[in-house]
C-alpha cells in the first residue's frame, strides 16, 4: 500500500471550495474521506455534501422523559412517602404537578441536549489535531488523504480552483 | 424578480456614513480577521480607569455587601427594617428586579434567534451575559433574605435523617426549582455559542490566556460535524429556554399571587410580572450596550445607532403592554369595591408612598412614551442611556410597590406600619456594584460581541438593485 499523507487545501471564500469539494469528488475522493473546516457554520446543500445527522434530539428528548419521571416522583412519591396535609389541598394535586412537570421536563432536555454536544462533538478534545488558525480568520479548509506519488496532482488542482494554500498537515496541539 | 433584480457586491468597509446602506453593520463587513483582532483588542484594552473602577467596585462588594450580610448573620434579622406586618422588604424586591434583568438576554438571544431577526446578532452574547450575571444576583439575595442561609439546604429535595421532604405544593418551592432551571440553561446557553469565539481567542492568545481559552474551547476546530451538533444543540436550547423565561417571572409572581393578601391575589399577575420583567430588561441591554461602545476600543464598529433605535421600538412597544396590563391589575380591585382592596389602592395613590408610585408610573409610562416615538432621539445612544436607568428605576419601584408598600395593608389595621429599610440598603448597592464588577471583569475574559454570528449574517446579507434602488436582501442561510 502506497504511502498516504493529509492535505489540506485553504481557499477564502466558499465558491471555489465547493468546487474544489466537486473535484474532489471526480479524483476519488469520496465525501466521508474528506472533510471542511471553517470559521462559520455552512450547511450540507451549501457545501453540496450529503446531510449529516446527530443523535441530539433523541437524547434531549430522552432527558425530558428522564425529567418528567422526577417530576411525577417528587408530587406523586414524595407524598405518599412522607404526608403532609397542605392549605386544603389534595395530597397529589394535579396543577402543581404541571407546574413542577414543566421545570423538569425543560431541565432535563436542555441539560442532555448540552451534554449531548459534549458526546457527539467528543469534547473536550485535547489531544493533537489537524487545524491551522487560520480558519477562526474566516479560511475554509478541505482536509483529504492523498497518495504521496498524488501529492502533486491534487496540490496543482487545488491551486487552479483558487485555492490560497495547499500543504501538507499533521496533527499538532491545538 | 429574479430577472428585475441582480445581486451587487457591498461596499468595502470604511467609516460609516449616516443615511447609507453602511450604517447597518450587516451591511458594512470587514474581513474576519480584522474583526477578530478588534474583538480581541477591545479585550486586552485595560485603562488605569478601568482597573481604578474595579478596584471602587470590589471594595463597595466588600464593605457594602459582604460586610453588611455578615454583619446582618452576626446580629439577625432585626438589624433589617423587617418587622409585622412587611416580612419581605428589599432583598425580595431585589430578587424579583434581577430575575427581570435577566430576561432581556434569553428574549433578545433565543426569540429573536428563532424569529431569524438579524439585527441581534452583535448584541446577543451581552444581553446573555447580563441574564447569568443578574441570576447570580437573584438568587444571592434569596440567600440573603433567607436569613438563617446555612439551612438553604433544606430547599433541596434528597433523603435526609430529618424525614422531611420540601414541599411542592408550594410556590416558593416551584420558584426554587424554576429559577434553578433557568439559572443552568442559561448559562449553558451563553457557553455554547461562545464555544466558537474562545476557539478564536485560543488562536490569537499566549500565556495564561492562551491556556484560558485552550481549555475553555474543548478543543473546538469548526468541522462540520462540530458545527451540526452545535447548531443543532443551540437550536434546541432556543425553543426550549423562551417558555422556561415566561414560567420563571410567572412562578415568581405566584410566590404573590397565589396567597390572598389585597393586591397580591391577581390573575393578572403572570403575565404583569413578565412583561414588566421584559421592560427592565431590555432597558438593562440599552444601558450596558451603551456602556460597552462608549468605554470599550472598536465597540462602535459592532453597536451601531441602528441597535439602539432597534431597542427603543422593542421597549416602546412593551412599555404600553406594561401599562395595559397595570391598568388591568388596577382597575379590577377599583372596579370590585372589597374594601381592603379599594384601602390598598388609595395607600398607594394618597399615602406616603404616593410620590414613588406616581413616580413609578411616570418612568415607565410617561417618560418613555414621550422620548421612544421619535427615531431620531432612538438613534441618540446618550439618551438611550438615560432612558434605560430611567426605566430600570421606574421597575425597581414597581417592585417596591408591589412588595413592601402593598404588605403594609393588611387585613388587620393594628398591624400596619411603614416599612423603613436599614441594611438592606448597602447590600442592595452592594449586589449592584457585584453585577457591574462582573461584567467588566469577564468584558476582558469574553469575547462580547459573537464574531462567527456577525460574519455568518454579513455573509447572508447582499445588496439587490430593484429598479434604481438598492435593497437590501438577506438570504436564509439556516
Amino acid at each position: 500500500m502506497a504511502d498516504t499523507l493529509t492535505l489540506l487545501a485553504l481557499f477564502a471564500d466558499i465558491d471555489p471550495t465547493v468546487l474544489a469539494i466537486d473535484k474532489l469528488h471526480e479524483m476519488g475522493i469520496t465525501d466521508e474521506k474528506m472533510d471542511i473546516v471553517s470559521g462559520i457554520p455552512f450547511n450540507q446543500e451549501v457545501l453540496g455534501r450529503p446531510k449529516l445527522s446527530t443523535f441530539i434530539p433523541r437524547l434531549a428528548m430522552g432527558g425530558a422523559m428522564i425529567g418528567l419521571i422526577a417530576a411525577l416522583f417528587f408530587i406523586f412519591g414524595i407524598p405518599g412517602l412522607y404526608p403532609i396535609r397542605v392549605g386544603g389541598q389534595p395530597m397529589f394535586p394535579i396543577p402543581v404537578f404541571f407546574i413542577v412537570a414543566f421545570e423538569l421536563t425543560m431541565l432535563g432536555l436542555m441539560g442532555t441536549a448540552f451534554l449531548g454536544l459534549f458526546l457527539a462533538g467528543r469534547f473536550p478534545a485535547y489531544e493533537p489535531k489537524m487545524y491551522i488558525p487560520e480558519i477562526s480568520d474566516g479560511k475554509i479548509a478541505v482536509v483529504f488523504p492523498c497518495s504521496v506519488e498524488m501529492q502533486a496532482q491534487f496540490k496543482d488542482a487545488m491551486l487552479s480552483l483558487g485555492a490560497e494554500q495547499v500543504r501538507s498537515v499533521e496533527a499538532k496541539s491545538l | 424578480m429574479a430577472t428585475m433584480a441582480e445581486a451587487i457586491p457591498l461596499p468595502d468597509a470604511s467609516a460609516s456614513e449616516p443615511g447609507s446602506q453602511r450604517e447597518h453593520l450587516m451591511l458594512d463587513p470587514r474581513p474576519r480577521g480584522e474583526m477578530n483582532d478588534m474583538v480581541m483588542e477591545s479585550m486586552h484594552t485595560t485603562s488605569k480607569k478601568f482597573w481604578g473602577m474595579v478596584i471602587f467596585l470590589v471594595l463597595t462588594v466588600l464593605f457594602a455587601l459582604v460586610g453588611a450580610w455578615v454583619y446582618m448573620i452576626a446580629e439577625g434579622m432585626g438589624v433589617t427594617g423587617l418587622t409585622r406586618p412587611v416580612y419581605w422588604g428589599i432583598f425580595i424586591v431585589d430578587m424579583v428586579f434581577w430575575i427581570g434583568i435577566s430576561h432581556a438576554g434569553t428574549f433578545i438571544s433565543a426569540l429573536l434567534r428563532v424569529m431569524k431577526y438579524e439585527i441581534r446578532r452583535p448584541f446577543t452574547r451581552a444581553a446573555e451575559l447580563m441574564t447569568t450575571f443578574g441570576l447570580i444576583q437573584a438568587a444571592l439575595c434569596i440567600f440573603i433574605h433567607l436569613g438563617r442561609v446555612w439551612l438553604a439546604y433544606w430547599l433541596v429535595p434528597y433523603p435526609n435523617g430529618r424525614d422531611l421532604w420540601p414541599n411542592f405544593h408550594s410556590p416558593l418551592m416551584w420558584d426554587f426549582m424554576a429559577i434553578t432551571t433557568y439559572v443552568i440553561a442559561s448559562t449553558m446557553y451563553l457557553f455554547m455559542p461562545l464555544i466558537p469565539d474562545l476557539a478564536m481567542a485560543r488562536d490569537r492568545s499566549t500565556g495564561w490566556r492562551k491556556t484560558l481559552y485552550r481549555v475553555t474551547s474543548l478543543g473546538f476546530r469548526g468541522t462540520e460535524a462540530e458545527w451540526k451538533h452545535l447548531k443543532t444543540a443551540m437550536n434546541i436550547f432556543a425553543f426550549a429556554i423562551i417558555p422556561v423565561m415566561f414560567s420563571v417571572h410567572t412562578v415568581v409572581s405566584w410566590d404573590f399571587a397565589m396567597s390572598t393578601r389585597p393586591g397580591w391575589n391577581s390573575t393578572v399577575f403572570g403575565p404583569y410580572f413578565v412583561i414588566g420583567a421584559l421592560h427592565s430588561g431590555i432597558a438593562a441591554v440599552m444601558i450596558v450596550l451603551f456602556m460597552i461602545r462608549s468605554t470599550m476600543k472598536n465597540m462602535k464598529y459592532f453597536i451601531r445607532p441602528e441597535h439602539f433605535d432597534f431597542l427603543g421600538k422593542l421597549s416602546l412597544i412593551i412599555s404600553m403592554a406594561w401599562a395595559y396590563f397595570f391598568f388591568n391589575d388596577y382597575l379590577v380591585p377599583w372596579y370590585g369595591g372589597n374594601k381592603f382592596e379599594q384601602l390598598l389602592l388609595d395607600f398607594h395613590a394618597h399615602g406616603p408612598f404616593a410620590w414613588v408610585w406616581v413616580s413609578m408610573l411616570i418612568c415607565n409610562i410617561v417618560i418613555p412614551w414621550a422620548i421612544l416615538w421619535n427615531k431620531k432621539w432612538r438613534r441618540s445612544p446618550w439618551l438611550m442611556l438615560v432612558i434605560g436607568i430611567v426605566i430600570n428605576i421606574g421597575m425597581w419601584i414597581e417592585r417596591f410597590v408591589i412588595i413592601p408598600v402593598s404588605l403594609t395593608i393588611t387585613r388587620m389595621p393594628f398591624t400596619w406600619r411603614i416599612y423603613k429599610p436599614s441594611i438592606e440598603i448597602p447590600i442592595t448597592i452592594g449586589t449592584f456594584a457585584l453585577f457591574m464588577l462582573l461584567y467588566m471583569l469577564a468584558s476582558r475574559l469574553i469575547p462580547l460581541v459573537p464574531v462567527w454570528e456577525v460574519q455568518e449574517g454579513q455573509n447572508a446579507h447582499t445588496l439587490r438593485k430593484v429598479g434604481k434602488a438598492k435593497i437590501p436582501s438577506v438570504g436564509d442561510i439556516d
